[in-house]
């Protein structure tokens, strides 16, 4: 190769094309996904992020959370996400769940566990207690999850003496291990309540049945 | 006087004119390698021990780890880059590096950056897409720092005195130009006029593979294209399929991108194109792997006594276990089971560092003799460098493919519990930290080297008459 014009060209050529075959077919085929209106109850879905919560997405985002979790559950057949005991959701993630958010954290590492349906594991709990179960778990993690090794947020709390004032309502209940000692408790601040409606919002519960048929894979034929 | 003095006086000018452009990157890049490898370290130590430096917001860990890998790759893997780019474009441009003053200016501005990058993401403004998580202010300020730095590349490819276009410059050329496309189309399609949805993750992940296989992998084989022949003395065998692998190996890599999204919430044609694109990538491995093990053959025993190739060797070896590793996880049944494991991360780190890393240490260790007159000052620090490296890569490869295995399949069953996982990933999170103080070792030991061979107080210069004359070769001759 002696032409340096030629090489030139053919190196915009490669970036170029890669560009245009992946990122702009794709943009083409999913860029304008909308959401969808559920016939039944005539409600749009994915319903979008209630403020609080988006703020505690961004909270999420500068916490860098996604260094260790996934949000995207893979569908049945890929991994085993879907299995009794992992979880991680009721189904697979589809396209279309994500376009309520305004910026998409699918993550590739799980130190820790999924988290894209977080907001539906309550259990039988009411949503404040499943609140309290996520501060004690952002305070201290060990108190709610013995032997993790998330690391604690305590700069996400308040730790004041009660002492001269009144006791907050929002106040956690720890265990005496994990509490700041007598006379002192531990309230959340406004980036930990919205960093928790945050992730009480995750929960992709309903099963858009258009994406349903496209993402079931065929049945397999029987043998002739 | 001869030709060959003739040559020799020309490259002694060349030199001379890249000396001080080529010192001040390394001298960032080395410093950026120890502050990214402590932040790595201690990231890394945080996986084992929660509680170290958690207290801190600005050192949790979901800060720490990605302001690391930041300073890793922008702030040594970049400036490592550039310092060996425009010396190898210089040298095989024949013709001496200009406009010294610019490239001063354009490392001052591209390293403010990288600084106030890393900062912004420990303080919380980290934009959390892999990679890219500089706060937004800084890309524009790397792009303007980045251009001037690539302008002279371009110029000096560009008034070259010789005939024919090596293949080292082929690959220097390309990263050039490709780096500030994948990055500003990045910012723009990511941040500018954001895209919806999970395109978000299809553009990170099309940047992240392209910064990695279209600018650190050509860089890793300039080197090798270059310093093989030049150091063995013996022309690059089979070179004519040279342009044939450049070309296939870029194309097909460009594509591959969409591999890393096996799985995810993306139309299947995504990850099935980038699927194809590296099972296609393996030929163009194939035929550098005969170009250079080619040149190579019969010739192991002058390979091993030099320092240069020694980590060059390294480096080969580790770009083609990296498209082995990327074709491995390019395979569903596989990436079912590691995906999201430590074995996924291993991919990058392969090419990071083990491929493009080894690559620049084994030219630093050419080219600073060179540039400064003097001799390495210790053997010995040289010899725990080699060793740090060389134990280090062979143990991450062979302990995270097996402790990534491992993970993979305890995720995968359903019946163990999270916290059971954790706990049994312990060691091997202990034995990462192990292996990453391994290299920091080594990467000191460098830097005190670095430091005495570039500091103009001590001019003991006496060593330029030992420097061994690689033999007479002429790169020219081949394309």
């Amino acid at each position: 190769m002696k032409n340096g014009l030629a090489l030139f060209l053919g190196v915009f050529a490669t970036l170029a094309l890669s560009w245009a075959g992946l990122l702009l077919t794709a943009h083409k085929q999913i860029g304008s996904l909308s959401q969808f209106k559920d016939p039944a109850d005539e409600t749009l879905y994915p319903q979008p992020l209630s403020g609080l919560a988006n703020q505690g997405r961004l909270v999420y985002q500068d916490l860098g959370c996604v260094s260790c979790h996934t949000q995207q559950v893979r569908q049945q057949g890929f991994g085993n996400d879907l299995a009794e005991g992992r979880k991680w959701g009721e189904r697979g993630s589809y396209a279309r769940d994500y376009i309520r958010d305004e910026t998409v954290l699918i993550g590739q590492n799980r130190i820790g566990p999924d988290l894209r349906n977080v907001g539906s594991r309550l259990g039988d709990a009411k949503a404040e207690e499943y609140a309290q179960w996520f501060y004690k778990l952002l305070y201290a993690p060990q108190s709610v999850a013995a032997g993790t090794n998330m690391p604690a947020h305590p700069f996400l709390f308040d730790v004041h003496p009660v002492a001269g004032r009144q006791p907050s309502p929002h106040a956690l209940m720890l265990p005496s291990k994990f509490a700041p000692g007598p006379g002192r408790e531990v309230v959340p601040t406004s980036r930990a309540i919205a960093l928790v409606a945050y992730l009480q919002s995750l929960k992709d519960t309903y099963d858009y049945p258009i994406e349903r048929s496209r993402n079931t894979p065929a049945p397999k034929e029987a043998g002739h | 006087m001869n030709p060959s003095a003739n040559n020799r006086t020309e490259q002694m000018e060349i030199d001379a004119s890249a000396k001080w452009p080529v010192l001040v990157f390394f001298a960032y890049g080395l410093g950026w390698l120890l502050l990214g490898g402590i932040m790595q370290l201690a990231a890394a130590m945080q996986l084992h021990s929660p509680g170290f430096l958690a207290g801190c917001e600005w050192t949790t860990h979901g800060r720490l780890a990605p302001a690391a890998q930041n300073a890793l790759v922008y702030g040594w893997g970049m400036n490592a880059a550039f310092a060996f780019g425009l010396w190898l474009m210089a040298r095989l441009s024949a013709t001496t590096l200009r406009h010294g003053g610019w490239l001063f200016i354009a490392a001052k501005f591209w390293n403010t950056g990288v600084a106030l990058g890393v900062g912004g993401i420990l303080a919380g403004y980290s934009t959390s897409f892999e990679l890219l998580e500089m706060p937004r202010f800084v890309s524009l300020l790397l792009l303007a720092a980045y251009a001037l730095v690539g302008v002279w590349a371009i110029t000096t490819f560009s008034i070259r005195n010789t005939e024919n276009v090596y293949a080292s410059q082929w690959y220097v050329f390309g990263a050039a130009f490709w780096f500030p496309w994948l990055y500003a189309i990045a910012q723009v399609m990511l941040f500018k006029a954001p895209v919806r949805g999970v395109l978000q993750p299809v553009v990170n992940a099309w940047y992240v593979h392209g910064l990695y296989n279209l600018w650190f992998v050509p860089m890793a084989l300039a080197a090798a294209y270059y310093f093989l022949p030049k150091l063995l003395g013996k022309p690059v065998s089979n070179y004519y399929l040279a342009s044939l692998a450049f070309w296939w190996l870029v194309v097909t890599s460009a594509f591959a991108g969409g591999s890393r999204l096996i799985g995810a919430p993306v139309p299947v044609w995504i990850p099935t194109m980038g699927i194809a694109a590296n099972i296609l990538v393996v030929v163009g491995v194939i035929i550098i792997a005969i170009n250079l093990f080619g040149t190579l053959s019969g010739r192991f025993e002058a390979a091993r006594s030099s320092l240069t190739l020694r980590f060059i060797l390294i480096s080969i070896v580790s770009f083609i276990l990296a498209a082995v590793m990327n074709l491995a996880l390019s395979m569903r049944g596989f990436a079912a089971t590691v995906q999201f494991t430590l074995l996924d991360g291993l991919r990058d780190w392969l090419t990071f560092y083990a491929c493009f890393s080894t690559a620049m240490f084994g030219a630093a260790y050419f080219i600073l003799p060179r540039l400064t007159g003097k001799e390495w000052r210790s053997g010995a620090l040289i010899k725990l460098h080699f060793g740090a490296t060389a134990l280090g890569v062979l143990l991450m490869v062979v302990g995270l493919t097996y402790a990534g295995w491992t993970q993979g399949n305890m995720l995968n069953n359903a019946a163990m519990p999270f916290t059971d996982i954790t706990k049994a990933m312990s060691f091997w999170f202990a034995f990462r930290t192990v292996v990453l103080g391994l290299l920091l070792l080594g990467h000191v030991a460098f830097l005190l080297n670095f430091v005495w061979i570039a500091c103009p107080i001590n001019s003991q210069s006496t060593a330029s008459a030992t420097l061994r004359t690689p033999p007479a070769l002429s790169l020219e001759g081949h394309a």
